[in-house]
């Protein structure tokens, strides 16, 4: 029995040490390393069962290819276990609640703050290099070292004049240029088109140091003030000074002085005069260009296609020149690539209906080039068909083409105006008041990389604004509340028109209950100084009568606000009463039976200038008569005939019929019908 | 007994030679006094001393009531760099001190996970929240350039500093 397992043993054993034999020997070369382990261990066996006869037919081992994973393979996998936490805030910012921003402005400010502190280190570490030299880190980290600011090579040369033009120092460059020129020695032609390169992309001025602080010297003075009409955008001082092309500028001084400038240099000085403004002017360098039989390449044809709608006024003048362009750039044989297509789609926003007719041939024959359409192709083609503000014929197709095409993809950044599709796409939900296609937009944001193509923190605010507007007015509130709880605070901190949006959302479906829970969130978004919302959250807590519990839970809510609208502990007025935010207080206080209160309140009317209604006071004595407080009714009358309301009599009448009166508050009441009727 | 004297002298005068001679040289090492006894100790007083639970151990409680301040792993068999680890430790506590001055609720716990730096520090709410931003860029960017591996602080607030006991 043991010597039959033994042999069954050893015809296993030697028949899948011969089945690895072979498979090994078929694929030696794949598989080195385990191919070594597995031989060796084969040999053993081999040794021990060769004597006993092959099987006839061996079983199919397929031993799979080794995969090799990448560094981060544990760390992404880990990652996509784990999905985004709606309690938390985002990743920037330390997790303690005294830490966490809760407004928009305070995100600002602490994001703001922590770039500031590492620029206050970089300044040091630049300042003070040599204390950082030391080099620990294996392999190097290049970005961990100081940098080095100052140019090495001090004597002039066509190498210094690298070196500054690599370490972006155009004036340097150029004072270095003029003085090579002076000294005698010519500089090779590469080297001035990398020169003018420099100085056309960033229109003869120094790129401004991030570290650095700002001086202000003549030389900002001659900067035109060309303040760009772009929406909002957070400016800061230097953005607001666009640079603009000046007349006889160092580009075009080098440029006259080259004796044969090359198809480079032209194209160098055409885009940056298109870069920053000077659009007729390029146009005069092309046929320039043309007349010294240079062939052009497709950067310049790019760049001539983005001027070309600012050089002709009408729409159908603007498409001639576009195709004339276009005519030229296949006769030189320059091929187009997407950026081409995104400018003759973005010219096309301008030409009007000769866009919407022009723009899917266009389209359609790019793509027989086969480039394909990025995010800003897309944009663009959105923009063409959905002017903001105008009214809506019909064309609500396009959006969802669209929509079908880019579903499902991850689209990586090609273009500058990739960022401005997820914004115009909602813009177009909210003005078609479209929300399927609002979902399927959100839904392309979690697809791969699409996040990146957001935009930075405003374009960003404004996506979720409008996708919240939009959820207010077209879902029920639960639906609402869901995406409320989701992305708020976390992602999005609401302005106080989409908190308005909200309460009228609760509104339209009768949730008027959570109008507390709202009123926290409100304080906590640092919203309750607004005059208007605080208002209209009164007005809708004092118009209609719930149950108790609802009741309850509002007066707590209007006591808090009562809090807001006094006056805080340096004397500075927050919020100013009117006549109807107070009547509304007093009539949620009332409804809710804080008579004392309420009593307290009405004070108010008197300190503030303010006259009630006689409805509320009518109102009041309702309660007043349920608590059964006479004297508390008569000064009602009193407060009333103080303000000569027109009422008054009737509230007089309604005193002496349902009270019971003492004879001195007779004679008080009788005395203020008298004055009240000869006021009449 | 002065033949005694005299054997012990001479053996004295032999050992002697033989130590100054190059193959057997001993020096005396001096170093400070190193009072184990007293370090990381605050002795009971009269009561009026607030204490918090780091310093209210000592250190042979490290383990069993208290954990470790730094975190590496050098000190494992077959592991190098324990000496640097400790100095880098020394400087990094001393520039948060510094750093967050009179912020600091209690010692600065410092982990080391790959070539990643973590200092970990409870801060008292003295300051502002975006100052305590501007400090933790600074600190993060500075220290990260000097040691050249990424630098991260993980910082939790109270509102005062946690007392564990009187003494």
């Amino acid at each position: 029995m043991a010597s039959s397992c033994s042999q069954a043993l050893r015809h296993h054993v030697c028949k899948s040490s011969r089945l690895l034999r072979v498979h090994l020997q078929k694929s030696w070369t794949n598989r080195s390393f385990e191919g070594a382990v597995c031989v060796s261990s084969s040999f053993a066996l081999n040794s021990a069962a060769d004597q006993q006869p092959a099987v006839s037919s061996p079983e199919e081992i397929v031993i799979p290819k080794k995969k090799t994973w990448s560094k981060e393979a544990v760390l992404q996998a880990l990652a996509s276990t784990v999905k985004r936490d709606p309690t938390a805030s985002d990743y920037r910012f330390q997790d303690d609640p005294y830490l966490t921003p809760k407004t928009s402005s305070e995100f600002k400010l602490f994001s703001l703050s922590q770039e500031s502190g590492r620029n206050a280190a970089k300044y040091f570490i630049n300042t003070y290099p040599k204390y950082f030299q030391k080099d620990y880190a294996q392999p190097h980290i290049p970005c961990l070292m100081p940098d080095t600011l100052e140019a090495q090579i001090e004597e002039v040369s066509e190498a210094a004049l690298i070196e500054r033009i690599g370490m972006r120092k155009v004036k340097a460059a150029v004072d270095l240029y003029d003085q090579l020129l002076q000294a005698g020695t010519s500089v090779s032609l590469d080297v001035t088109n990398q020169l003018l390169d420099l100085i056309c992309f960033y229109g003869d001025h120094d790129p401004a140091q991030e570290n650095v602080p700002e001086q202000r010297n003549e030389e900002t003075e001659d900067v035109q003030d060309e303040p760009q009409a772009k929406k909002g955008r957070a400016a800061k001082a230097s953005d607001l000074l666009k640079a603009t092309w000046k007349e006889k500028n160092n580009a075009e001084r080098i440029f006259a002085l080259l004796s044969e400038p090359n198809k480079h240099s032209y194209s160098a000085l055409i885009r940056g005069m298109v870069k920053y403004g000077a659009y007729s002017k390029a146009f005069s360098t092309y046929t320039d260009l043309l007349n010294s039989r240079l062939k052009a390449d497709m950067h310049m044809f790019n760049a001539l296609i983005t001027a070309a709608p600012e050089v002709k006024e009408k729409y159908n003048e603007k498409w001639e020149l576009i195709v004339d362009l276009l005519k030229q750039m296949a006769e030189q044989k320059v091929r187009p690539n997407l950026l081409t297509l995104n400018a003759v789609l973005k010219a096309l926003r301008r030409c009007g209906t000769v866009g919407k007719s022009q723009a899917f041939p266009v389209i359609s024959e790019m793509k027989a080039l086969s480039i394909d359409l990025s995010l800003a192709s897309y944009t663009h083609l959105l923009a063409i068909f959905y002017k903001p503000g105008a009214p809506i014929q019909g064309q609500t197709d396009i959006l969802q083409e669209v929509m079908n095409e880019v579903s499902g993809k991850s689209f990586t950044p090609q273009d500058p105006d990739d960022a401005q599709f997820f914004i115009t796409a909602m813009r177009i939900c909210l003005d078609t008041k479209d929300m399927e296609q609002a979902y399927r937009v959100h839904e392309l944001l979690g697809v791969g990389e699409n996040w990146r193509l957001l935009g930075n923190d405003f374009q960003q605010n404004i996506y979720y604004a409008r996708f919240f507007s939009l959820l207010c007015m077209m879902e029920n509130i639960d639906v609402m509340l869901k995406w409320y709880r989701d992305l708020v605070p976390s992602v999005y901190y609401p302005s106080s028109n989409v908190m308005r949006d909200l309460l009228q959302a609760l509104d339209t479906d009768n949730r008027l209950d959570l109008i507390p829970q709202i009123w926290k969130d409100i304080k906590q978004l640092g919203h309750a100084n607004r005059q208007n919302l605080v208002e209209e959250l009164l007005t809708l807590m004092a118009r209609e009568k719930h149950n108790q519990e609802v009741q309850e839970s509002f007066a707590e809510c209007a006591l808090d606000i009562k809090k807001i609208y006094d006056t805080g502990d340096r004397g500075k007025v927050l919020l100013n009463w009117t006549a109807g935010s107070l009547s509304d207080l007093i009539s949620v206080l009332l409804a809710a039976h804080r008579r004392q209160d309420a009593w307290d309140m009405l004070k108010l009317f008197k300190t503030h200038n303010r006259v009630p209604s006689e409805e509320l006071l009518n109102k009041f004595l309702m309660c007043v008569k349920e608590g059964g407080e006479v004297n508390q009714a008569v000064e009602l009358v009193q407060i009333s005939a103080g303000f000569c309301l027109p009422g008054t009599p009737k509230l007089i009448q309604r005193v002496q019929q349902e009270f019971e009166l003492t004879e001195q508050q007779r004679k008080m009441l009788s005395d203020l019908e008298i004055q009240s009727f000869n006021s009449e | 007994m002065a033949t005694s004297l005299v054997r012990k002298t001479k053996l004295l005068s032999m050992v002697s030679s033989q130590l100054n001679s190059a193959a057997c040289f001993r020096n005396i090492h001096c170093t400070a006094a190193c009072l184990k006894n007293r370090a990381a100790r605050i002795r009971v007083a009269k009561g009026d001393k607030p204490v918090t639970y780091e310093q209210a151990y000592h250190p042979h409680h490290i383990g069993h009531r208290k954990g470790w301040l730094s975190q590496h792993t050098s000190n494992l068999q077959g592991e190098d760099g324990a000496a640097e680890r400790v100095v880098e430790d020394v400087f990094i506590r001393r520039f948060m001190y510094g750093t967050f001055h009179g912020c600091l609720a209690d010692e600065v716990v410092i982990k080391r996970r790959g070539n990643l730096l973590l200092i970990c520090a409870v801060m008292i709410q003295k300051l502002l929240p975006s100052k305590f931003y501007f400090l933790i860029g600074y600190t993060e960017e500075l220290l990260s350039h000097f040691y050249k591996c990424p630098v991260k602080i993980e910082m939790q607030t109270v509102e005062e500093k946690v007392v564990y006991k009187y003494l």
